[in-house]
């Protein structure tokens, strides 16, 4: 029985040991789940033990498909390593059931505003941001000049009063036969060419549709979409470019495969496609045609887009405070924080450090101010909480159902948010 | 047999031999069970201390209607892939034990899908059944969102895993038709039996003690398939291809309620022992022949 030898593994233990002090030398661990940053961090702290010469850091690599199962594994067994990545989802948990050393860096002054708000949870931060994004429009600039499409200034509106998005993804959405979405012999069966790349992927798409008509997701720790008409009207109108207008991929070919419309817009078959810096070097590297970043949509609301951020936290039962303390405070600091920046991985968490980051992507042609001024702007905060991530879980099969026309969308929030509420009890 | 000697130094000496087996039998199985026996029995999510809860878990079961729910898929998953694959096995072992030319190479071709990793099986499983680029799509024009409509994704699953298995059945039913003396056959038709009633009467009642094992290993592996399903629909769409391993997990893994989780396993475990015993029972009424 796979699932019992699973759950044997995880109590006996098998899992990388933490950090260690030998002699004289301690040694504090560091984990995270992606394999590019890693290298940025090798980088950062082999400066960190040039100037502390009695503390190795060792950098363990997770990867993403095993990290939240390992993490809890690890922490139950007393295994987990001095200092780990999380997300917004998942740290809830560790915070509420004491695992994490409360953040108390002079420093915090330095870091970004949006992702320390994320990591305080009862008045205490659990986490020094490392990273964040913020969500803009990529686009592909021969498909918008052919289109005599300006991306930049693309307004959206349920009312469909001043909507001049409809238009331009009509216009932009292509079939076999050459015909565009707006002309009336346009075969929806055969589209070749997709103007958006609306879908269920709630961190680019839904919430900053939701949070740019001024609806709201979440009530404290509890979710509370299905009766906000700002809400409900705002994903109607994602769900509807999907199945009313067919400017976007059905959902069958985008629910179960998360990376569909990055490789779509990979290929030149996709025109706008809203997402975040984490996929700036796949479409750097994937793209064979000229593009651009543009702003994100307005909405009726204005621009209000999804911010969301990566701290790392240090597991109260460190057995060296101090050195894991000192390694903290230097990747909450400018020169700790560099290299990430400078190799274009993310923005960093460390604001000193981003000029380092815009310069990458100025050198490499892509102006990222759009991301930059999402972050600046009015934000939609990324869901919290200890359970969030089951509650998330229990919601998707029914959000998944609606996105693909069979679930009405009044009907489909009100079954998620009900799943959803009932899995975040404990 | 006799008994002269010291008869309690043999049986050291038998359990010292065994020690290697029992060992292992012991440390992954029967540890395994009794832990989650006990997790079954607390509420735990990991990071917070286990709190001991008696009953509650399995109370919990009763009225968890996505428990009852995947239990049902799981039924109909297990009825559907297990005659197939033991049919479609029993067909292909017949037809490889014609030796026609070509034999070796197709009986090495249908194992390679039991060898390969099922998650990576599934994964190209979902790119044969991708709705737009999809090969099976492809191939027969029409646009059918095999993995995305609730009565058509169950099936898709049932077709991959049955396609996995079948090479596998195939090589223990060949094993056992090797095992017919061909006497028997030949005496049968010399007695003027015909071929459909050489296989009915003669070869399907020797082949007994194969099917037997066949369809015990096919329901317990059944049963408990995570892996195809995971990297196919990941329980999806609606639940509708949600087996009980797929759920065991996600209760476990994402909802960190491991009490929960163990309370589920250990349902299947007493299930699986039922339908083993039952199984036992029907096939020990059917005379079974020795052949050697």
């Amino acid at each position: 029985m796979r699932v019992l030898v699973v759950l044997l593994l995880l109590l006996s233990g098998c899992s990388i040991a933490g950090g260690a002090t030998d002699g004289d030398r301690t040694t504090v661990t560091f984990r995270l789940w992606d394999e590019q940053v890693a290298k940025a961090y090798e980088e950062s702290f082999a400066a960190f033990e040039q100037r502390n010469t009695g503390i190795d850091v060792t950098v363990q690599l997770v990867p993403w498909a095993d990290y939240w199962t390992k993490l809890p594994a690890d922490i139950a067994a007393g295994t987990a390593a001095d200092i780990f990545w999380t997300n917004t989802s998942n740290y809830g948990l560790y915070a509420d059931s004491g695992h994490l050393l409360p953040i108390t860096d002079g420093q915090r002054s330095g870091w970004t505003r949006s992702v320390v708000d994320l990591y305080t949870r009862g008045g205490t931060l659990w986490g020094v941001p490392q990273l964040w994004d913020s969500i803009a429009l990529f686009y592909n600039k021969e498909l918008v000049e052919q289109a005599g499409v300006d991306p930049a200034t693309l307004t959206w509106n349920p009312s469909g009063n001043g909507d001049t998005f409809l238009p331009a993804a009509r216009k932009l959405t292509v079939d076999r036969a050459g015909k565009s979405a707006d002309q009336s012999d346009f075969n929806p069966g055969t589209i070749s060419r997709y103007g958006f790349n609306a879908s269920f992927d709630s961190q680019a798409v839904g919430w900053n549709f939701v949070g740019s008509n001024g609806g709201t997701w979440q009530n404290g720790d509890a979710f509370d979409y299905a009766d906000q008409p700002k809400t409900v009207e705002a994903i109607q109108y994602v769900v509807d470019l999907i199945n009313k207008h067919h400017v976007a991929p059905s959902a069958a070919d985008t629910n179960t495969n998360g990376d569909k419309t990055l490789q779509l817009f990979t290929q030149g078959r996709l025109a706008l496609f809203q997402s975040g810096p984490y996929h700036l070097k796949n479409v750097q590297e994937g793209a064979k045609f000229r593009w651009g970043l543009a702003p994100l949509l307005t909405g009726p609301s204005g621009r209000v887009g999804v911010v969301h951020g990566v701290a790392a936290v240090a597991s109260a039962k460190t057995p060296h405070r101090e050195a894991t303390e000192k390694v903290l405070s230097w990747i909450g600091s400018a020169d700790g924080a560099r290299p990430i920046a400078a190799g274009g991985f993310a923005f960093p968490g460390v604001v000193a450090a981003e000029p380092d980051f815009t310069e990458y992507w100025r050198q490499q042609g892509v102006d990222v101010t759009p991301f930059r001024d999402a972050a600046n702007g009015v934000t939609f905060p990324a869901p919290v909480g200890p359970r969030v991530q089951a509650g998330a879980t229990a919601a998707q099969p029914i959000l998944q159902q609606m996105f693909l026309g069979r679930l009405p969308v009044p009907d489909g929030l009100r079954q998620a948010q009900a799943a959803a509420n009932k899995a975040i009890e404990p | 047999m006799g008994s002269r000697g010291f008869p309690v130094r043999r049986t050291l000496t038998g359990y010292a031999f065994l020690a290697p087996s029992l060992l292992g039998v012991i440390g992954f199985l029967l540890v395994p069970v009794l832990v989650v026996i006990g997790i079954s029995l607390h509420r735990w999510d990991l990071v917070s201390p286990a709190r001991w809860v008696g009953l509650d878990n399995y109370a919990a079961l009763l009225d968890d209607l996505a428990f009852w729910q995947s239990l049902l898929i799981t039924g109909m998953f297990v009825a559907l892939v297990v005659p197939a694959q033991v049919v479609l096995g029993l067909l292909t072992a017949v037809l490889l034990d014609r030796r026609l030319p070509g034999s070796v190479v197709f009986r090495t071709v249908f194992v390679l899908p039991w060898i390969s990793a099922p998650l990576a099986l599934g994964v190209v499983w979902r790119w044969i059944f991708d709705p737009s680029d999809g090969a099976l799509n492809a191939f027969t024009g029409v646009r059918v969102e095999w993995l995305s409509d609730p009565d058509l994704a169950l099936p898709a699953v049932v077709v991959a895993t049955v396609w996995q298995h079948v090479g596998y059945v195939a090589l223990f039913f060949l094993a056992g038709l090797a095992g017919i003396p061909a006497q028997f056959p030949e005496a049968a038709r010399i007695d003027g039996a015909n071929a459909g009633q050489v296989f009915r009467r003669i070869t399907l009642p020797l082949l007994r003690p194969t099917m037997f094992f066949v369809v015990v290993t096919g329901l317990l592996t059944t049963f408990q398939t995570f892996d195809t399903v995971y990297a196919m629909t990941q329980g999806g769409p609606a639940g509708a291809t949600d087996v009980i391993a797929s759920l065991i997990y996600r209760e476990a893994f994402t909802n960190f309620r491991m009490g929960r989780a163990a309370a589920m396993s250990v349902v299947l475990l007493l299930l699986l022992i039922t339908v083993t015993v039952a199984q036992q029972l029907y096939f020990r009424k059917r005379t079974t022949y020795e052949v050697s």
